[in-house]
């Protein structure tokens, strides 16, 4: 897997918007949905690049770990909540500038409604359903957690106590 | 047969996967229904297809290996229902994540599918098979996955696992121009009954329907969130909490232990020493002033240090100790030193995606060779860590002074 010229130029400007070199800029690359369907494998990649200074096209590779955390942090919560509400905004400013223009017909303002109606309840059954049903499961999940670390806690207070 | 499992179910399961630094497993949980295909052709008439399509609403992950499974691959059954409870009757499936393997079901795996096929009663449950691989310089991660349906006759037998997205959203679909026509009737047709689906600001009705069926969502997606918020919270407080209190268990016992251990030469000591003549040799005396006056340690906190035994309870790192962030990275496939027939090395300079394609391997294998040696139980903590700091959003990264890639030490 490797960065696009249009990745690595994006980078780039961002990089050295300032015109000071951001060593701590880096850019990670997600590579979803890959297939095979010959051997039916599924696999997601990840890349972390850095554009290399002098030229806009040249990148480096960054070793990356990930770093264990037992709880999901509020950062990455407010992230997969707002990504419904990114993908209506940009449906709705589609909408409202196509709904600007004055010389379509009835039909065809009822078909581009119906295009909004389709493409939101898109979004509404591969995103925002999913998301709730996940957040569910999530908090089911921690609720029963906690009732087990409450009790685990309690024996080992006694335990602890008798030594 | 297929199979769909939602995004951010898939993403739990590859999150509590990261967060171990062993094999991580669990079971899936969903349900089977058909679907109903109708094909038009012109040999046919038509004709529908019945297929079965298996979905994977949740999974319930395993605190531990072997929790429900001994060494040898035999299933307790209590250990089983005591982790699935109730959610038992929607088990559809089980899943392994494994460092650095192959994609194929191990011999232990094949002896447990077997019997939970059937304990659960469950003739066509899959299993979902992870796979992490890494480039040696640590810069690429692939994370691959297979569902498998194992059958009498072949355990091999793959089934397509599907990610439902919102698929192209490149917006084309609305127009921009009306087709043009000149009919008076058309027009004047379209303008009467065309008026019933717009408001009275020439809105369409159905937009503000759908708007408010989306707010409604949206609305209670983001409650959920906060509770969910506030259980991670409390749940990661109690379980520091749990942490601590076993941390001091451990502790109390062994400086118990060890007094007891002193306490014990001490005495055997006393007990040796009948006679004086014993005493009047001076190597002797000096051994014995050694044990008698042995160093003395107050009983202190301070943690054992390669301890014989290992800790009674072994749980993850506490997440302020500074070897949880040192956690030691299984040795990456394609990394100097690890055998990696079918894999090249990366060489730093962009090539390094060559190292992560991989040979199929869908066909049967006659080999029923056991590879737990894939099966990457606890790791021990003495591994030589990386030092190198995680990239998060928000945090600066740390890097090499002149911003090369470098092979983390160790590695």
């Amino acid at each position: 897997m490797q960065p696009s010229k249009l990745d690595t130029a994006n980078s780039s400007r961002v990089q050295w918007d300032s015109g000071d070199l951001d060593q701590g800029f880096v850019g990670l690359i997600f590579s979803c949905f890959i297939e095979d369907k010959h051997i039916k494998t599924g696999r997601v990649l990840y890349q972390s690049v850095q554009a290399q200074k002098g030229s806009e096209y040249e990148w480096i590779e960054i070793p990356i770990h990930v770093v264990p955390h037992e709880a999901i942090g509020n950062v990455c919560l407010v992230s997969a909540v707002d990504l419904p509400r990114f993908l209506c905004q940009e449906e709705q400013d589609t909408y409202r500038r196509i709904h600007s223009l004055t010389h379509l017909d009835p039909i065809t303002k009822i078909h581009n409604g119906s295009v909004f109606t389709t493409n939101l309840c898109s979004q509404m059954s591969a995103i925002s359903g999913p998301l709730l049903q996940w957040l569910e499961d999530r908090l089911e999940q921690n609720n029963r957690n906690i009732i087990e670390h409450q009790k685990d806690k309690e024996q080992l207070t006694q335990e602890l106590a008798s030594l | 047969m297929a199979a769909t499992i939602s995004g951010y179910t898939f993403s739990s399961v590859c999150y509590h996967s990261a967060n171990s630094n062993s094999d991580h497993e669990g079971f899936l949980l969903g349900e089977v229904r058909q679907e109903e295909t109708l094909s038009i052709s012109d040999s046919h008439i038509g004709s529908s297809e019945f297929l079965n399509v298996i979905e994977v609403h949740n999974h319930e992950p395993c605190a531990q290996l072997f929790s429900f499974y001994d060494y040898a691959g035999y299933v307790n059954e209590e250990n089983l229902n005591r982790i699935l409870k109730d959610r038992r009757k929607n088990v559809i499936g089980w899943y392994r994540f494994r460092r650095n393997t192959q994609q194929q079901m191990s011999f232990r795996e094949q002896v447990i599918h077997k019997q939970l096929t059937q304990i659960l009663g469950i003739p066509d449950l899959v299993f979902l098979l992870f796979s992490f691989i890494s480039t040696a310089n640590s810069s690429t991660h692939a994370l691959e996955y297979v569902l498998f349906r194992p059958n009498r006759n072949r355990y091999n037998q793959r089934i397509s696992l599907s990610i439902p997205n919102l698929g192209n959203t490149s917006q084309q679909e609305y127009k921009v121009s009306s087709v043009p026509n000149t009919s008076k009737n058309y027009a004047s047709i379209i303008k009467e009954h065309g008026a019933e689906f717009f408001d009275k600001d020439g809105v369409m009705k159905d937009i503000r329907a759908i708007f408010q069926v989306y707010g409604a969502l949206q609305e209670r997606v983001q409650a959920v969130c906060s509770e969910v918020d506030q259980s991670e919270q409390v749940r990661e407080k109690i379980q520091g909490e749990v942490n601590k209190l076993k941390e001091e268990i451990t502790l109390r016992k062994h400086n118990t232990a060890e007094e007891e251990r002193r306490l014990q030469e001490a005495t055997n000591t006393v007990v040796s020493l009948p006679d004086d003549s014993v005493l009047s040799d001076p190597l002797h005396s000096s051994l014995t002033q050694v044990v008698l006056s042995g160093p003395s340690v107050e009983p202190s906190l301070e943690r054992p240090v390669n301890s014989s035994s290992p800790p009674l309870y072994s749980t993850a790192l506490p997440p302020d100790s500074p070897s949880a962030i040192l956690l030691p990275r299984p040795q990456a496939v394609g990394s100097p030193g690890h055998p990696s027939p079918s894999l090249g090395l990366g060489n730093g300079d962009g090539s390094s995606s060559d190292s992560l394609n991989r040979q199929a391997t869908g066909q049967e294998d006659d080999d029923d060779e056991d590879s737990s040696e894939y099966e990457n139980l606890v790791s021990e903590q003495l591994q030589s860590p990386s030092v190198t700091e995680a990239v998060t959003l928000g945090r600066p990264a740390t890097l090499w002074p002149d911003g090369d890639a470098h092979s983390p030490p160790g590695s």
